[in-house]
């Protein structure tokens, strides 16, 4: 079929060239704008790296601050603590008994009698009498006793008498069997206290 | 036939592998066996896709993100118990329990045992034991540690590299006075429940809310954007006692070296405001140390002075004298004349010491404390009326006080009074009361003749059963004419001058207005008077312009000892100090001249 078109045409005479060549409508070449890329795509990568950057970062500081919290709050539970145990401690210092087993250390007497100044003119209310040691009376509250059930009756140890044969060997041996004997009386006094 | 069924050995093998080899070469059978294998391993994961997120997706879903999630609860803390200044009696403190696993600890326990005998001030042998103990993985080594000491010594044991001791939360109840207000305060046991007193009554009123965190938590620090809620804990209310500590360790030291003096089984004190009646001291002996209850006696704990009820002997006449001044049958120049006995139904009463025929007024009555004078003046009432004038003086009934097992005394009924009922319930026989009870009646007298009902607590605070009392939801009532109070005041002041029952009771510079009280005790095994007796002082002052009343009850001294010598030193004592803690100067006043005798 090929062969036969091909005659044909090149039967038509070739007639004003010129013309017919420039009334043929050809593709127009795209006019490409050549303004370059580079700016933007530096633009979207930066946002892109920076973004990811920040995440980053922030993401790291607000894992730092919570090491930063948790390492505070232990320490602000540890101050607490002590501040707990030592307003403990001073309730206890501040306690009467242990005020008045000072005061009486010092030799100080409750006093006898109550009487007062009055500033305003000098005259002495009630009837003072010098602080003696009528008034003075036992502080001390006496040991508490236990009840009977911590009140085990002690257990006494009988040792056997030492026969003659054991010689003072060597003075390690000796020791370390005394300590033993002391062990075994002392063990159930403390388990008294 | 028979060739064609005879087998070519070769043949058939020949074009079987020849076919074989073909059916290798199509590649669509190949393509097909391909994607039937992949179908079924994709269907396999579909099965177990399904399974995860069609079955059971919630619990996978809360599984993931239980993962890494920690819940942990937030103690609230228990309510301060304070005296009236905020002096803290009772205080929560942050504690901890020192735990050792032995099957760690066993191989370097006597050098643990030295960090904790140093540290903890622990027995190095106790200790020592403990760290070996056979057989467990659990030993205590301390408990109610502070936590601050407790994570201190861990932590020195751990940098010594050192395993297998660890702490636990164990909530310290500090009772920085020790035996101070014990009575009142009671204590917490060791599996942090209320024991007994305050902590016991108060217990919803002291206990808080506990609070709950929950967070995502990786390597021990909180992933910042996971889940995080909390929700604190609200703290339990503080509960304000009237008690000053001071006063209260005063009135116990004292109260304790008379008991102690006069081998007597127990004694109480009462101080009370007289305007306010708010008790500034309540104190008992014996009694315990909160902060070591496993060793206290369990009959010491609890207030006796609410709990326990005794006849207040003499101490009564107060209220039936006063009762009959108020009703117009006497007046405190009223002559008597006190034979030796009376008879009274089919009984004698007598008077404590044995007299001749005394020409007493009613002043000298009170002073000298004469039963027969007593009832001989009482006899002008009907049962009714004296009945009438003791209840109203809030006898037979609990003073709600808020206090736990408080005793509401005995008054009987006056239907049932014979003779001898009368007269015995005159001079403060046949009747009980608790030691709170007869502090607040007496010092209905001290307060211009209305009575105020006693309180504990300041302000106002709920029990855990409901109740609401406290010092702003006292009641007052009056109970006789303040004429009347202020004609008995002067006649107690009878007591403590020349001549009365309680010389030892004055305070020099003041007019102290008091009455002794020695009465029968009750056995309680045989239900009858054993010869042993209840000894009591009250009294209050100054005598004209009263400011605080205090009571003091020895049971059974064992040296003969009486009201007058026994407790009224203790009265000087405790009045003593707190005339001069509180600044109150004598007024001036000259003693009443009223005739003992004609």
């Amino acid at each position: 079929m090929s062969s036969s078109v091909t005659p044909a045409r090149s039967r038509v005479p070739r007639l004003a060239e010129a013309a017919v060549a420039r009334a043929r409508l050809t593709v127009v070449p795209r006019h490409t704008n050549r303004a370059t890329r580079v700016p933007f795509l530096a633009l979207v990568s930066l946002l892109l790296v920076g973004g990811v950057a920040g995440l980053l970062l922030f993401n790291t500081s607000l894992q730092q601050a919570s090491f930063t919290a948790t390492a505070l709050e232990q320490r602000a539970n540890m101050l607490d603590a002590k501040a707990q145990a030592l307003q403990m401690q001073l309730a206890r210092l501040q306690a009467p008994q242990r005020l008045a087993e000072r005061a009486k250390h010092l030799g100080m007497v409750p006093p006898s009698n109550p009487a007062f100044l009055r500033l305003s003119d000098g005259a002495v209310l009630g009837k003072p009498q010098p602080a003696g040691t009528t008034e003075d009376f036992r502080i001390t509250p006496p040991p508490v006793g236990k009840p009977a059930d911590l009140r085990p009756a002690p257990i006494v140890v009988t040792v056997p008498p030492s026969t003659g044969d054991t010689t003072p060997g060597s003075p390690d041996e000796h020791a370390s069997a005394g300590r033993k004997k002391a062990d075994q009386h002392t063990q159930p006094q403390g388990s008294a206290h | 036939m028979t060739r064609s069924r005879r087998p070519d050995p070769r043949r058939p093998a020949r074009r079987r592998r020849r076919s074989l080899r073909s059916l290798r070469g199509a590649s669509l059978l190949r393509l097909r066996i391909g994607f039937v294998l992949i179908a079924m391993v994709v269907s396999v994961f579909a099965v177990r896709l399904f399974e995860l997120q069609g079955l059971d997706a919630k619990a996978y879903a809360a599984r993931a993100q239980a993962e890494g999630l920690v819940h942990i609860t937030l103690p609230a803390k228990r309510g301060t118990v304070t005296d009236r200044n905020g002096v803290p009696l009772a205080e929560s403190v942050n504690g901890e329990m020192v735990v050792a696993d032995p099957t760690l600890t066993a191989k370097h326990a006597p050098a643990i045992a030295t960090i904790l005998a140093h540290r903890l001030h622990l027995d190095y042998f106790d200790m020592l034991e403990r760290l070996q103990a056979p057989n467990t993985q659990f030993q205590y080594l301390a408990r109610r540690v502070p936590a601050a000491d407790a994570r201190g010594v861990v932590k020195a044991i751990d940098a010594q590299g050192f395993a297998g001791v660890t702490t636990r939360r164990d909530p310290i109840r500090d009772y920085p006075a020790h035996d101070v207000a014990a009575n009142i305060v009671g204590f917490m046991n060791d599996q942090n429940q209320p024991g007994d007193g305050e902590e016991l009554v108060f217990d919803s009123w002291l206990t808080g809310k506990n609070g709950r965190a929950t967070y995502t938590e990786s390597g021990g620090n909180r992933i910042p954007l996971g889940d995080n809620s909390v929700i604190p804990p609200k703290p339990g209310r503080d509960l304000t006692l009237t008690i000053d500590r001071d006063v209260q360790w005063y009135a116990q030291r004292a109260l304790a070296d008379a008991v102690r003096g006069s081998n007597a089984d127990s004694g109480s004190a009462v101080v009370m405001d007289t305007h306010t009646g708010q008790l500034l001291a309540l104190a008992d002996y014996p009694t315990y140390d909160p902060n070591a209850f496993t060793a206290a006696d369990p009959d010491n704990l609890g207030s006796r002075a609410v709990r326990d009820v005794y006849e207040p002997g003499s101490v009564e006449k107060v209220l039936t004298t006063s009762a009959l001044i108020d009703a117009g049958k006497v007046t405190p120049r009223t002559k008597i004349v006190v034979p030796p006995f009376v008879r009274s139904s089919d009984r004698i009463i007598h008077d404590d010491v044995a007299h001749g025929t005394w020409h007493l007024t009613l002043t000298g009555v009170l002073a000298k404390s004469s039963n027969i004078g007593t009832v001989l003046a009482d006899r002008q009432f009907k049962p009714r009326q004296l009945y009438d004038y003791l209840r109203k003086f809030g006898l037979g009934e609990p003073t709600n006080l808020g206090i736990n097992g408080e005793s509401a005394g005995v008054l009987p009924s006056w239907r049932g009074w014979r003779q001898i009922n009368q007269d015995n319930i005159a001079f403060g026989q046949g009747v009980a009361v608790s030691a709170v009870q007869m502090a607040a009646a007496v010092n209905t007298i001290a307060n211009g003749g209305v009575y105020v009902s006693p309180s504990i607590v300041k302000g106002r605070a709920v029990t855990s059963d409901g109740r609401v009392v406290g010092s702003a939801t006292q009641s007052r009532h009056r109970v006789i004419s303040a004429k009347a109070a202020k004609e008995e005041a002067k006649m107690m002041v009878a007591v403590t001058g020349d001549g009365g029952t309680g010389p030892m009771a004055a305070i020099p510079g003041y007019l102290v207005a008091g009455k002794t009280g020695t009465a029968e005790r009750v056995n309680q095994q045989c239900h009858c008077y054993d010869g042993t007796h209840t000894v009591s002082f009250i009294g209050f002052a100054p005598a004209d312009k009263p400011r605080f009343l205090v009571y003091v009850v020895v049971q059974h001294p064992r040296n003969g000892g009486f009201g007058g010598n026994t407790a009224g030193p203790v009265f000087r004592r405790v009045m003593t100090y707190l005339l001069q803690k509180y600044g109150v100067p004598p007024t001036g006043a000259r003693p009443p001249k009223t005739p003992l005798e004609w």
